[in-house]
């Protein structure tokens, strides 16, 4: 049967425009699998880095009213095994897959590369941006415009895999970021990341919630800047945007469609709807498609872009 | 909304040397099999099976193990802790004649199951097996219950030799049970595992947890990537006979798989 909620990302079919984002459910085969029969199109591994990582004490997870705190901390079973997931799923699975990884340097960049290179992984995306590890890391690589290009330019050169940048929301001007990144070859880009950082306190312990003290925050409540930023970037490129930050319904998900994302991140509203929200979220743009008269998704309008 | 909660320790109960029950004034409202997280705000976050729960209180039962488990042997009644939950699946009420296997620490979930069942009219039976008598819980908490129940250690130290699983190979030989639930160490719960395969149960399960809310996925068992946050930690025969990593790995802190 034809279907309508079929599109392109980069010179790659997918079945459903929705993305299982990194660091949510990618950290065995398994947990991508349970993932993908419920609904994604595409799935992202856990953020890989070249040695393992425990992450942070916990808590790493602290809700509030209106989404998520999450320090993580990049736990991830080490480029290797993370690898070996990603193969277990794809002999399973014709699924497409975005194997995320995270570095600090150039080097550990282009030793990652090498490793996705021999892997059965669709897409390499560079996680630039993750907000969890500035004590340990600084400030994040996404910050400069400069370094995104600078690296994004190198694992170019190199990658067998179309290459996405992830990029942060808690700069300055994401704009120009965004361009770096294209001007450097990138395929694509993945935006956004968790925004903030935040906190929540406990008053009875007066302690921060999270033991990292601070986290990125999702959920619902990012989804006005998540679509603002999406908008301001497609308006000024060309490459395809993968694009995610609090959509939980078929209508948030449109809403990022026409912001300019030509496939959309769903990770947070895994806890507000189950594991079937992917599901769900399929079917809801196929009753908006049939409510508006247009017969696929990619009939979807997009906004007047800024000029 | 994903609440936590904030609470003061109501008693401590020395179980043995190293294992303690922490009871707190709350109405959780969890299921037998539910759990919640657990901090001290101090490093650390982990999960802990329901003991028991009341309309006003409830309680977990720990056992010294880590760094994170020693810092509580040193809380007073009186101290805060934070919580959040329940999180997790939880025990059919079976009304019929039951099994309930324990081994080590894992057993106390199964006194608020034995409570459970027994107030829905089923015909209970519990056995409670240990390494040594030192690390055997809840033997008197079942007796006053008035359930059935026998316990055993491995080092003979109450008289007989042997495992729980021992104990209800024996009773499954002369009995007929119309359902069986155990709690209590991985390569137990597969011994066991093959005396079942007449019989309709539930294990409760226990993996590294982490966002405990079916996010983060560390928490996925193989093949099939159900949470064991979410779908489980109870999990009834139809998955268990699935799953491929019961009783040879699990995932550590950081994923990587780990054998047994």
């Amino acid at each position: 049967m034809h279907n309508r909620l079929q599109t392109k990302f980069s010179g790659v079919t997918v079945d459903s425009p929705l993305v299982l984002p990194a660091g949510v459910m990618g950290m065995s085969y398994s947990g991508m699998s349970y993932s993908a029969v419920h609904g994604a199109g595409v799935i992202t591994s856990k953020s890989l880095t070249l040695q393992p990582r425990t992450g942070h004490k916990g808590p790493v997870m602290a809700g509030f009213e209106g989404g998520f705190l999450n320090c993580m901390g990049l736990c991830n079973p080490g480029i290797q095994d993370g690898l070996r997931e990603v193969n277990d799923f794809k002999e399973r699975s014709d699924t497409p897959v975005i194997v995320s990884v995270f570095a600090t340097n150039m080097d550990d960049f282009l030793q990652l590369t090498h490793h996705v290179n021999e892997s059965a992984g669709d897409f390499l995306e560079l996680n630039l941006s993750c907000p969890n590890v500035f004590d340990e890391f600084g400030i994040p690589l996404a910050a400069s415009a400069e370094e995104v290009g600078r690296i994004v330019g190198a694992v170019k050169g190199i990658s067998k895999k179309p290459v996405i940048a992830k990029l942060s929301p808690n700069v300055y001007d994401i704009v120009s970021i965004a361009c770096a990144a294209q001007d450097a070859g990138a395929d694509g880009l993945c935006m956004i990341n968790t925004v903030g950082p935040g906190m929540l306190i406990d008053t009875k312990m007066v302690k921060p919630v999270l033991h990292n003290k601070f986290g990125g925050l999702s959920g619902p409540c990012i989804k006005p800047i998540a679509l603002k930023l999406v908008y301001q970037t497609s308006s000024a490129i060309d490459i395809p945007i993968l694009g995610m930050g609090g959509v939980t319904y078929g209508n948030d998900a449109v809403e990022m469609w026409m912001a300019g994302a030509q496939i959309i991140g769903v990770g947070t509203a895994i806890y507000y709807r189950g594991i079937e929200v992917f599901n769900m979220i399929n079917q809801e743009i196929l009753a908006y498609l049939d409510e508006m008269g247009y017969e696929t998704i990619n009939d979807i309008p997009r906004l007047e872009p800024i000029l | 909304m994903d609440k936590r909660v904030t609470l003061k320790i109501a008693r401590i109960t020395r179980e043995t040397e190293l294992i303690n029950t922490y009871t707190f004034k709350h109405n959780l409202g969890a299921r037998p099999g539910q759990f919640i997280m657990l901090t001290d705000f101090e490093g650390g976050e982990k999960p802990f099976s329901i003991a028991d729960c009341h309309a006003d209180e409830f309680s977990i039962t720990v056992k010294k193990v880590g760094e994170f488990t020693t810092r509580l042997f040193e809380k007073q009644e009186g101290d805060f802790l934070s919580i959040r939950g329940p999180y997790g699946s939880s025990f059919f009420i079976s009304n019929q004649k039951v099994l309930l296997v324990g081994g080590g620490y894992g057993t106390p979930p199964l006194y608020y199951l034995a409570r459970t069942l027994l107030d829905v009219g089923a015909d209970v039976t519990v056995v409670n097996g240990a390494r040594t008598k030192e690390d055997l819980v809840f033997c008197d908490r079942f007796r006053h219950l008035g359930v059935r129940y026998q316990s055993i250690t491995q080092d003979g130290s109450l008289g007989q030799e042997g495992t729980s699983v021992d104990l209800a190979r024996n009773l499954l030989k002369s009995e007929h049970f119309d359902f069986v639930y155990a709690a209590g160490p991985e390569m137990m719960m597969k011994a066991l595992m093959s005396e079942l395969a007449d019989y309709e149960y539930e294990f409760l399960f226990e993996r590294y947890m982490k966002c405990a809310i079916g996010i983060c996925g560390n928490c996925t068992v193989d093949p099939i990537g159900i949470r064991l946050c979410v779908e489980g930690p109870v999990m009834p025969k139809k998955y268990v006979v699935q799953l491929t990593e019961f009783g040879r790995y699990h995932r550590d802190a950081t994923g990587k798989r780990i054998e047994f």
